[in-house]
């Protein structure tokens, strides 16, 4: 019998043994590149077509698209940031930058002679995320915002008109949830989930120059937002994984008509239409201190560890996808671009019937601090906010607690 | 007196040596390359404050990483919520196991049968039943329509994964339910090596099925059952894509054992030095529970 | 005689009937799984469940979508090739360092066993950085050896420790010697002694090896980057996340037929594996 197996996995060794040790070089250039664009809402059919024209543009180059989630890519360039086991373009998250920076593996792209030409191309705010200092490491890729997304079947059948305060999202959740549905739904409690809310009440996070957290974070502005966060999680308004890991998941929720608002990027508008949600969307209401939501998006970075040559091309390549064809065909699959020029054009608008509203929400978004400890000192926050939301910590108690810590990663 | 044959195998023995080395050198270079030189870098890794990042240096701290780990409320939350893992899951394993082993020992048809169909959760995929588990415990899942809507026990859902030891008692029903088959198998195997005649000598003397498992078979397969507690152990302090997919260690970290700590530390902090540290940590706690049920099991057998 | 006592034996009936309601509790979600990949994406993870789904809603459409789509055979035929070199891999390297453990004799070899076992017990993530170091120094990145040759190492410690019992209390040292007295070297004992004898052990080890590139995600993940590489865990992960973590219907559909191999090999060498567990004990 074991005979019988060594025959079939010798077979099976000779037939797949070239599959696994054929290895591809030659004198063209092959850059890896590392993103995260979605499969299902079709960016990453599209992402290989702009790759097909770029290749017939430039015929030395291929360019070899991995896919990898979140997570994913911050585990890869982890691992392989000693050894130097990186792509040569990565597109990932805007908070990646200070990160990726600290494990000293990007290259400082406006080095580049064409640097300030290609970045004056695309909206400043979000490029910002790629400075530190005075240099570049990075150069944007698309843009994002949260907008408050509402089920109009839900808000008409619970007969509450749409909120036009912050005040008034919170008095419509509680409205909202009744007959088995929730009035409002946030998935995790990090800055990207309560900074908005923070913000629009006039509060902030850090000291502008990021010497500390303390009379920010623990502000009474900041305890006063957490302690409405927390009256609606006990009334059973508010629900969210990260807070209640029974919960439904927000975009399973959606789909199924259980939550009526969020505040959410423009996935949610691609998993809504998916769906057949009967949805509608509107900048975030205004708190005390105005409507200020939070700046998100992607960056592209490209690496030191890359060779000069594998370097330049690559910096071709993502000047072609920051410009305005690339930009628009993304943005018919819902990327938001960053290209000013593609912002203002009309196929690109029509693709996207949320873009009005994106935009005035991103006149007023805000940055998260763009500094290299900032996902330690994000899960800090997120796990003091959850303690205090569910009641098992006091609220000021938690926020000086947060406040605390955060000072000693800061101080670090 | 020494017989020929004495001679000849001693003479064997004595020639054997390049051949020895012959037999043991490939496999040992193996295993040394591929864990030994990682597990004695790790070792290192935990004195120093590591940087994983390209052309970095990492000063030596000595037993900062250590400090780190032990003062860590997290960390030390993690690892009562592994211990607690363990202390359920590895008896409820065992006994559940064994008394499935003993039933389908005692069957005469259909043992194959049930054998493939209890060992189907071990040979499924842990993020696929970890997901379905989800779903059996979540706020609108299959356990709380059984409760609210069938069963009428209770009047509003309950929230099996939204507190610290519920969400944890759903993780060690899913390890449990997973385990099960595996030490089926084990006790099988040991239930069939016990020798029939003690059997026979206990029927003539009249003993009860309870009296004979007590009295034969439990002390013929003491062995088994120390080995398969350590495994079982080491397996419990390895637990990951349970919590990972259940609760993802929320809410508040609370729910976090030993390795989804350690990743969160690893990966998201960049702090391999304080893993390296944690991991240590976690196998002297593992070496000391061997060695206590090493010695546990000897004194035991002394009266 | 023994037969007819079983025959008669009264407890017959209610051990069929706690191991059938057993069974149930087990394989309950395994169908659940089964079904759900007959079903649309939408309609597997809802409120109220429904258990018994009508036949009008089950169709092969999820499967017929992922033979069209997704290069499913591919990353079978990737994790097949994975499970099968680690498999003897693993038994040569298990085998011989067994059988060393067991009789030859070399010096020091209680504290290479000892190492071994030790690496059982240490929790394998905080070694990940330095053996993704070790992997990228070999080449071995977006190399398919970089996962067989890793996974052979992490399974050898338990198959080792298996073995060695195994070898310890089913061969007779006279076996060996009777070997030797015919002029065979210790070659010989391995080759016609050793192996055929610890056969089921090995079957049983290979079981649990051969499962294991089904199940592992981590390593596979960071070591095979490329799409044409990756084994079928990634794979399923992958596309699950790219789909927005929602189209449940298409991984059920995936796993389902990812665990067909696995239940073939297992169904294969089962008959060896029970026997083949006996060395799972300690002598204390």
């Amino acid at each position: 019998m074991f005979k019988k197996l060594l025959v079939v996995s010798l077979f099976l060794f000779t037939s797949l043994v070239l599959i696994g040790c054929t290895d591809k070089t030659g004198e063209a250039i092959t850059l890896e590149f590392w993103h995260n664009y979605s499969a299902s809402d079709g960016q990453v059919a599209v992402l290989e077509t702009l790759i097909d024209e770029f290749e017939a543009e430039n015929e030395n180059v291929t360019i070899h698209p991995v896919y990898m989630e979140w997570q994913a890519l911050k585990d890869s360039v982890a691992l392989g940031a000693n050894t130097g086991v990186l792509p040569d373009i990565l597109r990932g998250d805007i908070a990646f930058v200070p990160q990726f920076q600290s494990l000293n593996v990007l290259l400082k792209v406006s080095d580049f002679d064409d640097y300030e030409t290609a970045a004056a191309k695309v909206l400043t705010a979000p490029n910002s995320s790629n400075k530190m200092g005075t240099d570049y490491y990075g150069i944007a890729s698309n843009t994002n915002t949260k907008i408050l997304f509402y089920n109009k079947t839900l808000l008409q059948n619970a007969g509450v008109s749409v909120p036009t305060t912050l005040d008034q999202v919170w008095t419509a959740s509680q409205t909202l949830t009744t007959g088995g549905k929730i009035g409002y739904v946030e998935p995790w409690t990090g800055i990207w989930n309560v900074g908005p809310y923070i913000w629009s009440n006039g509060g902030d996070v850090l000291a502008p120059d990021y010497s500390t957290a303390t009379g920010y974070i623990n502000s009474s502005i900041v305890v006063d937002v957490i302690t409405t966060l927390k009256n609606l999680y006990a009334a059973g308004a508010l629900a969210g994984p990260s807070m209640d890991p029974g919960a439904v998941g927000d975009t399973d929720g959606w789909a199924s008509g259980l939550y009526a608002m969020q505040l959410d990027g423009p996935w949610r508008a691609a998993s809504n239409n998916a769906a057949n949600v009967n949805y509608e969307a509107i900048p975030l209401p205004a708190g005390s201190a105005g409507s200020v939501s939070v700046l998100g998006g992607e960056n592209f970075m490209l690496f030191k560890t890359s060779a000069v040559a594998k370097q330049e091309a690559a910096w071709e390549f993502v000047k072609f996808m920051t410009d305005k064809h690339a930009q628009v065909e993304m943005a018919k699959v819902g990327q938001m671009p960053v290209n000013i020029e593609a912002l203002a054009d009309a196929e690109a608008i029509a693709a996207m019937p949320l873009l009005p509203v994106f935009a005035t929400a991103l006149a007023t978004a805000k940055a998260r601090p763009v500094i290299a400890s900032w996902s330690e000192i994000e899960n800090v926050i997120a796990t003091k906010v959850a303690l205090a939301i569910t009641g098992q910590k006091d609220v000021q108690v938690a926020m000086d607690e947060c406040a605390t810590e955060i000072n000693a990663i800061l101080a670090d | 007196m020494i017989t020929i044959a004495d001679k000849i195998i001693k003479k064997t023995k004595r020639r054997l040596d390049w051949r020895a080395l012959v037999i043991f050198l490939p496999g040992f270079l193996f295993v040394f390359i591929f864990t030994f030189y990682p597990m004695a870098k790790m070792l290192v890794m935990s004195f120093f404050d590591w940087k994983i990042g390209f052309n970095q240096v990492s000063p030596f701290v000595g037993f900062k990483n250590y400090i780190d780990v032990l003062s860590d409320p997290i960390a030390r939350l993690s690892i009562v919520n592994t211990f607690a893992y363990a202390f359920v899951t590895v008896p409820l394993q065992i006994v559940i196991g064994l008394l499935v082993a003993v039933l389908i020992n005692g069957i005469v048809k259909g043992s194959v049968g049930f054998r493939l169909g209890y060992y189907f959760p071990v040979i499924s995929s842990w993020v696929v039943v970890a997901l379905l588990f989800r779903y059996i415990f979540s706020n609108f899942g299959l356990l709380n329509y059984f409760l609210v809507d069938i069963l009428h026990l209770s009047s509003e859902p309950i929230g099996w994964l939204s507190s610290r030891w519920s969400a944890l008692f759903a993780a060690m029903m899913l390890g449990v339910w997973k385990g099960v088959g595996w030490n089926m198998v084990v006790f099988l195997a040991a239930l069939q090596a016990v020798p029939k005649d003690q059997y026979e000598a206990a029927d003539i003397d009249g003993a009860n099925r309870i009296q004979k498992f007590f009295m034969i078979t439990l002390p013929n397969i003491r062995g088994t059952m120390l080995f398969v507690i350590i495994m079982l152990s080491i397996g419990a302090f390895n637990t990951y894509t349970p919590i990972t997919v259940l609760t993802g260690g929320n809410p508040a970290h609370q729910t976090e054992v030993v390795l989804t700590w350690m990743y969160f530390k690893t990966f998201n902090a960049f702090k391999m030095g304080y893993s390296a540290a944690f991991s240590v940590i976690v196998a002297i706690i593992i070496i000391l529970i061997t060695i206590t049920l090493f010695s546990l099991s000897k004194w035991k057998r002394r009266d | 005689m023994k037969k007819n006592h079983k025959m008669t034996d009264k407890m017959m009936i209610p051990r069929y009937i706690i191991l059938t309601l057993g069974l149930l509790i087990m394989i309950v979600p395994m169908l659940y799984m089964v079904l759900s990949s007959l079903k649309d994406n939408d309609k597997t993870f809802i409120y109220p469940p429904v258990l018994f789904p009508s036949l009008s809603e089950l169709s092969l459409n999820n499967y017929q979508y992922i033979l069209e789509n997704v290069t499913f055979f591919r990353y079978l035929g990737n994790t097949l090739f994975v499970a099968i070199m680690t498999v003897l891999i693993a038994i040569v390297v298990s085998t011989t360092l067994a059988y060393s453990f067991a009789r030859l004799d070399i010096p020091g070899k209680k504290i290479v066993f000892g190492f071994i076992i030790s690496v059982m017990l240490l929790p394998g993530l905080a070694m990940i950085i330095p053996q993704f170091e070790l992997a990228a120094r070999m080449k071995l990145i977006n190399n398919i050896w970089g996962v067989i040759l890793f996974y052979a190492a992490w399974v050898t410690p338990f198959s080792t420790f298996l073995l060695k019992g195994y070898i310890e209390d089913n061969v007779p040292k006279e076996m060996d010697e009777s070997i030797f007295i015919d002029g065979g070297s210790i070659f010989s004992v391995y080759r016609y002694i050793i192996i055929p004898i610890a056969s089921p052990a090995v079957a049983a080890i290979s079981i649990s090896n051969f499962l294991y590139p089904f199940e592992e995600l981590g390593w596979s993940q960071q070591i095979l980057k490329l799409d044409e590489l990756r084994t079928l865990p990634v794979a399923i992960t992958m596309f699950f996340q790219a789909h927005s973590r929602t189209d449940w219907g298409y991984v059920f559909a995936m796993t389902t037929l990812a665990m067909i191999p696995v239940i073939a090999f297992y169904l294969l060498l089962q008959k060896y594996f029970i026997s083949g567990m006996t060395s799972g004990a300690i002598k204390g």
